[in-house]
């Protein structure tokens, strides 16, 4: 065989060392060598002589790899005596200098260094806390990381935040933090010493909600939230709560996949797995955000609850890799007063007394509404978390303030969704990853291969990255727009929305609140274009969950059907008729019923779309025909629904029907305005048609002047949102359209 | 200065005594830093051999003289020094299972479990020897890459080569190595 020979085959199958299948490197071997049958057989030489080059050197080694065993090795032999070195031997430091600190005390061990009290002389005298990295870590990188953050770090001012003042490296290369010094304990520890009280455990968490916010405005996420980085302090005699650590988990953690940097993030996890995030746990190197902080949050609140976490620590740990990211990523966590079921008694007594409560009572404090929104933060799609640290705290205050709260138990249908949805993670290479971390590094092949995917990942990641800062910038956005709103300053909240591509909004519920708000204002500001804007932004975000919808969140999404009327825009109204009728065609609930065939309805309609209202028409006619006058008195959502079939029989020339529904509809007491108005004006249309002039022209009257009242100036011109009970805004711009409708030729 | 860099400095310079002076300074660091790293952490922890050979180099050059010459100078001879180890280990064990001087084993040997794997890594040894004599480029590759755990890029920064020559060349030394191996039995 020629030397030329055999370097193309060395060539083809070096090339082929890519595709991981057998089937795939063949066929790729098939192309390369077409109809060269000897190279082909010189092709499968050459890799029988390359694996078994692989399976020789895996059999030279023992157990660990030749360096790990060599290591082992090293650190076995005897002749050697307790020669150690004084920067391993945590005691023999103290006194002496790191840098212009001068080491004092050792206060705390963590998963990635030990913690000192150090004192600085000059320029200012004053102490601090110094964080030694471990070894292991590439010191570069590490700083690096630190100093990309540090300006945001910097920017950061916050009572219960402990600024980390600078990331340095020692003679010898060792990266350490200097921290704000915080002279207190775990927050958990503090809560269970003191026996504070649910209330203040809960006024506690409000604060540190407030810090974590401020930190994210400024764009920094913690990522390793956990009671050992919350101390609280004492300041005057009141307790402070303090978040230390930040930008740390960062630097350290990193996302390079690179045996250094597995590792250590290895260690992190094996560190505390129980207050890692779904999306932390997958380690794929997703964009981690400000959310995955929201559901380290509900785990100290669940903690600060119960004395528990979610899932257990060191069941986590005794689980093993594979099954460790399943749980997290997977199974449902309990609620924290079904936690308590599983304790002892004994348990149970002190986790009560810790609380200043009876063991009996403690269940019932934490049913309801403190289970719903330690759930929220739970959810592992992150959409469904809460989306700011502020709305999460605010939730706790409403709970305190014995207000209603946000969060809510899932629906019927959701729950059973999610028992039949199965997530979509890749475990195939975090196995790979996992069998190595075990088995220990050095399986050079393993190491080939790893890089290779690394390498793939990469570049898909970065294709993503673009998208994703996308959708980070809009949620960010979205964010600081709920703030905003909270503030009142609604001119600058929707100033932030208006470079929003629709297509970016991601769904959430929190981002609906913020949509629904803008496109109200918008409607007050007479910016009607926007505010449909706003409601077509608001539909793209309450894509969260068809069945999860209230009637309010109903009705704020079909309130777009007036707006694009008014905004001029009539074939996105028309389209929007269609979309919604889409989407609610399977609907059960006729109070969405209702609101669809309402707000369908506003101009005549097609044949198509009178027909994909049928299911909705007779959905509607049961429901009146079980809730009449009597039943139904106090119900001011009800009385709507003969009304929407009076205007469907309208819209498909069934006049006389048009009176029966009208007169149906009068019957019922709660004459809310507009509804009244309405039918007035639909008989108005109808006895015209049926050509009962002067019934037309009585019903007209009464239909004309509330009309007139209320929207002096048109409908452009909304002042006044309104209420249920004198009649939302957009009732009265459809009683508006029709009242318009029925002048052109009532008489 | 301290001791260490003198002598890198020697080695770059093509001071051929200096190497063997490199040796043992890079072994008894390593085995300083095996010890103290044994002794902190628990026995749960996997060993990184890149790791400690890292820290041995952060600690004994200071960061004016770290050269990525001296750097690759100093990372083959932690590289030799994991080697001899091993190898030393190795013969001890194989002298106690087969008692007395040294048994050339034969390729059907191979196959069968009697032989461990330290009997391996001794024909590894041998063939690595001569990968030495005959293709010098290749038994760097091996050596930093097999006995001192470094990643591809890691090996082409210390070498100061592209990192597809490091692959291409770890791809033939295994196939070298394992023909040599079966060629001498």
């Amino acid at each position: 065989m020629s030397d030329v020979a055999v370097n193309r085959a060395e060539e083809i199958v070096f090339s082929a060392l890519k595709f991981q299948s057998s089937a795939e490197r063949a066929a790729f071997w098939d192309r390369a060598c077409s109809d060269d049958a000897t190279l082909r057989a010189t092709v499968e030489t050459i890799w029988v002589e390359y694996t078994d080059g692989e399976c020789f050197l895996k059999e030279c080694q023992p157990a660990l790899s030749p360096g790990a065993e060599a290591i082992r090795l090293l650190a076995d032999s005897t002749d050697f005596t307790d020669e150690v070195s004084a920067e391993f031997d945590s005691d023999k430091i103290i006194g002496s200098n790191i840098g212009p600190y001068k080491l004092l005390q050792k206060i705390g061990e963590g998963g990635c260094g030990t913690v000192y009290m150090a004192e600085q002389e000059k320029p200012v005298r004053r102490r601090v806390a110094l964080k030694v990295i471990k070894l292991g870590m590439d010191t570069k990188n590490v700083i690096a990381r630190f100093e990309a953050e540090r300006q945001a770090l910097a920017l950061m001012d916050h009572p219960n935040i402990a600024r980390v003042l600078e990331a340095r490296a020692t003679e010898t290369g060792r990266p350490y933090f200097v921290m704000e010094l915080v002279r207190g304990i775990k927050i958990t520890t503090y809560c269970d010493e003191h026996w504070l009280n649910v209330r203040q455990r809960l006024e506690l968490f409000i604060q540190i909600c407030g810090a974590i916010q401020h930190a994210h405005q400024k764009g920094i996420v913690h990522r390793d939230i956990k009671p050992s980085n919350i101390l609280v302090t004492m300041l005057d005699g009141v307790p402070v709560p303090k978040v230390i650590d930040f930008g740390i988990a960062k630097a350290t953690g990193g996302e390079r996949l690179t045996d250094n940097t597995l590792f250590t993030a290895y260690e992190q996890f094996v560190g505390t797995p129980a207050y890692m995030s779904p999306e932390q746990a997958q380690m794929s190197g997703m964009d981690v955000d400000t959310r995955s902080d929201i559901y380290s949050l509900g785990v100290l609140l669940y903690e600060l609850l119960t004395s528990k976490t979610p899932f257990d620590q060191n069941e986590l740990l005794n689980s093993g890799l594979d099954k460790m990211r399943r749980t997290l990523l997977e199974r449902e966590p309990q609620r924290p007063s079904a936690k308590l079921d599983g304790l002892q008694a004994e348990e149970l007594t002190q986790t009560s007394l810790h609380r200043q409560v009876e063991s009996p009572r403690l269940k019932s404090l934490l049913l309801g509404d403190l289970d719903w929104i330690v759930m929220k933060s739970l959810e592992k799609d992150r959409n469904r978390r809460y989306q700011t640290a502020n709305g999460f705290g605010m939730d706790v205050q409403r709970y305190l303030n014995n207000e209603p709260v946000f969060a809510r138990p899932p629906s019927r249908l959701y729950r059973l969704q999610k028992l039949v949805r199965r997530n979509q993670t890749t475990f195939a290479s975090i196995a790979a990853v996992s069998v190595a971390l075990i088995a220990g590094f050095g399986t050079s092949t393993w190491l080939f291969f790893r890089e290779r995917e690394a390498r793939r990942e990469a570049e898909s990641a970065r294709r993503v990255q673009t998208e994703l800062r996308a959708e980070a910038d809009a949620r960010a956005k979205i964010s600081q727009a709920a703030l905003l709103i909270s503030r009142n300053d609604m001119a600058g909240a929707d100033h932030l929305l208006d470079n929003i591509q629709i297509p970016v909004v991601e769904p959430s519920l929190e981002a609906a609140g913020v949509f629904h708000t803008l496109g109200n204002w918008n409607v007050t500001q007479g910016r009607w274009q926007v505010a449909a804007d706003r409601i077509l932004q608001l539909e793209q975000a309450n894509q969260v969950d068809k069945a999860d919808l209230t009637a309010d969140e109903t009705r704020d999404l079909l309130g777009a059907g007036p707006v694009l009327i008014v905004a001029g825009d009539l074939k996105k109204y028309r389209q929007f008729v269609q979309v919604t009728l889409h989407r609610f065609a399977g609907t059960s609930d006729p109070v969405a019923a209702e609101e669809v065939m309402k707000n369908s309805l506003i101009l005549p309609a097609d044949a198509t779309t009178l027909q994909k209202l049928e299911p909705l028409v007779k959905l509607l006619q049961s429901s009146v025909a079980q809730n009449g006058p009597e039943v139904a008195k106090n119900n001011y959502l009800i009385p709507w629904q003969p009304l929407a079939l009076s205007l469907y029989e309208y819209r498909c020339g069934n006049f006389t029907n048009v009176i029966v529904w009208g007169q149906k509809c009068l019957d019922y007491s709660n004459p809310t305005p507009p509804r009244v108005v309405m039918v007035h004006i639909v008989l108005a249309m109808a006895y015209s048609r049926l050509n009962q002039p002067e019934n037309a022209r009585l019903e007209l009257a009464a239909g004309r002047e509330p009309i007139e009242k209320r929207l002096p100036d048109g409908p452009e011109k909304i002042v006044d949102l309104g209420r249920a009970s004198t009649g939302n805004w957009h009732d009265w711009v459809i009683a508006y359209f029709l009242l318009h409708e029925a002048e052109t030729f009532v008489k | 200065m301290n001791n260490i860099t003198l002598v890198l400095e020697a080695v770059s310079q093509g001071d051929g005594h200096a190497a063997d002076e490199l040796l043992p300074l890079v072994y008894s660091e390593l085995r300083r830093l095996a010890v103290a790293r044994m002794a902190r952490e628990s026995a749960g922890h996997t060993l990184q051999p890149t790791a400690l050979v890292h820290e041995a180099w952060l600690r004994l050059v200071d960061d004016d003289n770290r050269t990525w010459r001296n750097r690759a100078h100093f990372f083959a001879a932690a590289a030799e020094a994991m080697r001899r180890i091993l190898i030393d280990n190795a013969r001890r064990k194989s002298r106690l299972k087969h008692g007395g001087g040294q048994q050339r084993l034969n390729i059907d040997d191979v196959e069968q479990a009697a032989i461990t794997p330290d009997d391996k890594l001794l024909m590894l040894n041998d063939a690595l020897e001569q990968m030495e004599k005959e293709n010098p480029e290749y038994a760097r590759i091996v050596m930093l890459k097999y006995f001192t755990g470094l990643t591809n890029h890691e090996v082409a920064e210390t070498l100061g080569i592209s990192e597809s020559t490091v692959e291409r060349h770890w791809f033939n030394a295994k196939r070298w190595l394992v023909k040599k191996v079966r060629a001498s039995a």
